[in-house]
């Protein structure tokens, strides 16, 4: 999503969502125009940052915190979050950000860190049924989070890595403590980087693609979140769901923007933003 | 697709008559050690066994040990016997209602009294142990494997059902003379602990009382069919206590009786469980989570109530042939008729008994959505969910969502797994309303 400067005379709104590893915002004008964004961390050490993260977006878009009109929270931080409007849960977000980029999309794939779903839409983009992870890590980000760090590469390089294999190495495991033991295991034996990288998107890329299709969607998939970022992941997903698979073109800031894009009809409708809103951090689920 | 923050609410009205429902716990276990100290008979004891009016009538106590484990589980003071469990070798895989009652056993063993602060001044040692088959292997097993702590006899019987393809004219008679054999050995077997014979008046007697407190339960959850709904789940949950654990005693008709009374009168006064009820749902499988019961309070902040449960009152009542004049037999063909009460249907539209059971709700209960809940250590009632929920969505297209935990053991919970599921499920149905 392109970061521009403020437009001065419109209305802007703003989307945060607040996800277990990563904080993102954006901010859009009376059109529906990004105006600013911003990734920021979410970290124990950061999530009282949160509300800096819409500050920063705002500064991005030109604007003052002060003049957002409207703020929709979604993600794991959305229940206290005192300086928004509105909360809305990350599949109603998630869907509407998509439904703006891929209007005839009926599934999308979210893969955050701390868990992974599946969205089914109707024609209007409205939420038919939805899958999620259980509360096991297996995948979800944290999970490739972990592996990179067991395999001392970086997170984003996992991906374009794994494409580098020649053969897949099979890992069995799909609990994260077990597979990162397997994975030293794999290393010991002489396994190589880019084909244990390649084994482990195969285990979380089938786990997800068994978990989807019990939606029975068939088309164009989208997919959302950090692990879009990953290449490896998504041809995985591609190959293992037999169908097309979209990326949006930020596809961190998906829940965000459909966040902005529902508090903008929020307003429409005649919802009206707190009178002074509580610049203070956000407290999470314990 | 609003979220909010409340987990628990006031305006939740659930009935005065369960509330009755814990002094009526707490009785089961004080009883027990009334009886012990009288010299009376305790057994420990298996939920929904089809045997309880042979116990009632044989004037013997029972310990349910489920309940037990739930009981703990209700009071968050499961830790240290589930831990005791496995430090005594029980993977965590297993049944955790038996892992409660296997820990619980081992520390009163190892103390040579019962637990300190234990839950409803806990189980004294039985008698006697009766298992059963029906529902699962580990209630065949548990008591067998409790045998490690308690040096008293244990005695498991066979419940069986017949596959939905089985031709009920052909398999009738093997089943129900199986089954009459099953609850004669159990028969012998008290006979021989309690030193008296089973008097057939007395059974017959028991036996009316249990198909009268069901027929009531019967009767209170077809008041539910009400819109707004006048009975939470929050109260199914509670209720269930007195059919299944006084089953056999006028306790439980009495219990019934007064609650018909009750719900009937929120039904004539238009009285719903919240104000504005927006969404009716259906608790479609698996145990409650015991642990975390208020959750059901979470979904009617959102307007969301549950209005019938396809657990704990699993079959509507059945009329047993009048020509049946052995009450050991009536045992058995009302066992048999509950097992197949629809498998007959089954065979012409689903295939699957359980499928067919949550359509008939689903259409009588004017059901928005369904939820189911995934047990981690209870194979019964969790394998075959997935199943039985797609089976479900070609006959419908309510948005249907399972959650996963454990009936007891907290540590397979993730509150904010299950606020994130709930969320995205209030939005589905939200969606589809608007629809």
């Amino acid at each position: 999503m392109p970061s521009r400067p403020g437009l001065r005379g419109s209305m802007p709104f703003g989307g945060i969502d607040i996800g277990s590893t990563m904080t993102k915002a954006v901010i859009i004008d009376d059109n529906g125009r990004p105006l600013g964004s911003l990734v920021g961390p979410t970290g124990v050490e950061h999530r009282h940052l949160a509300y800096r993260v819409m500050e920063e977006a705002a500064r991005k878009a030109g604007i003052g915190r002060e003049e957002i009109s409207f703020i929709v929270a979604t993600g794991y931080g959305r229940l206290n979050c005192p300086f928004a409007d509105r909360q809305v849960t990350e599949i109603t977000c998630h869907a509407r950000g998509v439904k703006e980029e891929f209007p005839d999309v009926r599934l999308i794939i979210d893969i955050g860190g701390q868990d992974s779903k599946g969205i089914k839409l109707d024609e209007a983009g409205k939420i038919v049924d939805f899958v999620m992870n259980d509360k096991c890590a297996a995948g979800t980000g944290r999970f490739l989070e972990i592996i990179a760090d067991t395999l001392g590469i970086p997170l984003a390089k996992m991906g374009e890595i794994s494409l580098q294999a020649r053969e897949v190495v099979k890992i069995s495991n799909t609990c994260t403590v077990f597979a990162e033991h397997e994975v030293i295991s794999r290393l010991a034996e002489g396994a190589g980087v880019a084909e244990i990288c390649a084994g482990l998107h195969e285990a979380i890329g089938g786990r997800i693609a068994a978990m989807v299709r019990h939606l029975k969607v068939e088309g164009t998939a989208v997919v959302t979140g950090g692990g879009a970022k990953n290449i490896g992941l998504v041809n995985v997903l591609s190959r293992k769901l037999d169908c097309n698979v979209q990326v949006p073109k930020n596809p961190f800031l998906t829940g965000a923007y459909g966040a902005a894009l529902l508090a903008k009809a929020l307003y429409e409708r005649g919802e009206r933003g707190r009178v002074e809103r509580r610049w203070e951090e956000v407290t999470f689920f314990q | 697709m609003e979220t909010k923050n409340q987990t628990k609410t006031t305006a939740v009205k659930g009935t005065l008559t369960a509330g009755m429902i814990r002094e009526l716990v707490r009785n089961i276990y004080r009883s027990a050690h009334e009886a012990k100290a009288q010299g009376k008979k305790v057994a420990y004891f298996m939920v929904a066994s089809q045997y309880d009016e042979i116990v009632r009538a044989m004037d013997i106590v029972p310990i349910p040990t489920e309940n037990y484990a739930g009981l703990c589980a209700a009071k968050r003071d499961m830790e240290r016997f589930l831990l005791r469990a496995e430090e005594d070798g029980y993977s965590q895989v297993l049944c955790s209602y038996a892992r409660i009652g296997l820990g619980f056993d081992s520390l009163r063993k190892e103390l040579g009294k019962i637990p300190e602060n234990a839950p409803d001044g806990g189980m004294p040692e039985p008698d006697m142990m009766l298992g059963s088959s029906a529902v699962c292997d580990p209630r065949f097993k548990w008591y067998q494997a409790a045998g490690r702590y308690l040096n008293v006899p244990s005695y498991s019987i066979d419940v069986v059902a017949p596959p939905v393809q089985a031709d009920l004219n052909e398999v009738r008679d093997y089943y129900i003379r199986y089954q009459t054999e099953q609850f004669r050995g159990l028969i012998a077997f008290l006979e021989e602990q309690t030193g008296k014979k089973l008097d057939e008046d007395r059974l017959w007697e028991t036996i009316k009382l249990g198909d009268e407190a069901w027929r009531l339960w019967y009767e209170i959850d077809r008041l539910r069919v009400a819109v707004p709904c006048p009975m939470p789940t929050q109260d199914h949950f509670s209720i269930m206590v007195a059919g299944h654990y006084y089953c056999g005693t006028q306790v439980a008709v009495d219990f019934y009786r007064q609650l018909y009374e009750e719900v009937k009168s929120k039904v004539e006064e238009g009285q719903g469980v919240i104000p504005v009820e927006k969404y009716r749902l259906l608790y479609g499988g698996g145990l409650p989570p015991w642990h975390t019961l208020w959750i059901f309070n979470y979904f009617e902040s959102f307007g969301a109530v549950f209005v019938i449960e396809n657990v704990y009152r699993g079959y509507d009542p059945v009329e047993v042939p009048s020509y049946v004049k052995d009450p050991v037999e009536y045992l058995a063909w009302r066992a048999f008729l509950r097992f197949t009460q629809r498998h007959e249907r089954a065979r012409k539209n689903s295939g699957h008994p359980v499928v067919e059971r949550l359509l008939q709700l689903i259409d009588d209960y004017k059901i928005d959505g369904v939820v189911f809940h995934a047990c981690r250590s209870c194979r019964a009632t969790t394998v075959g969910q997935i199943h039985i929920k797609n089976l479900l969505g070609r006959y419908t297209d309510i948005p249907m969502m399972q959650l996963v935990s454990d009936m007891v053991d907290l540590r397979d919970y993730s509150e904010a797994q299950w606020k994130a599921q709930i969320g995205g499920f209030i939005d589905a149905l939200s969606a589809r309303s608007k629809r």
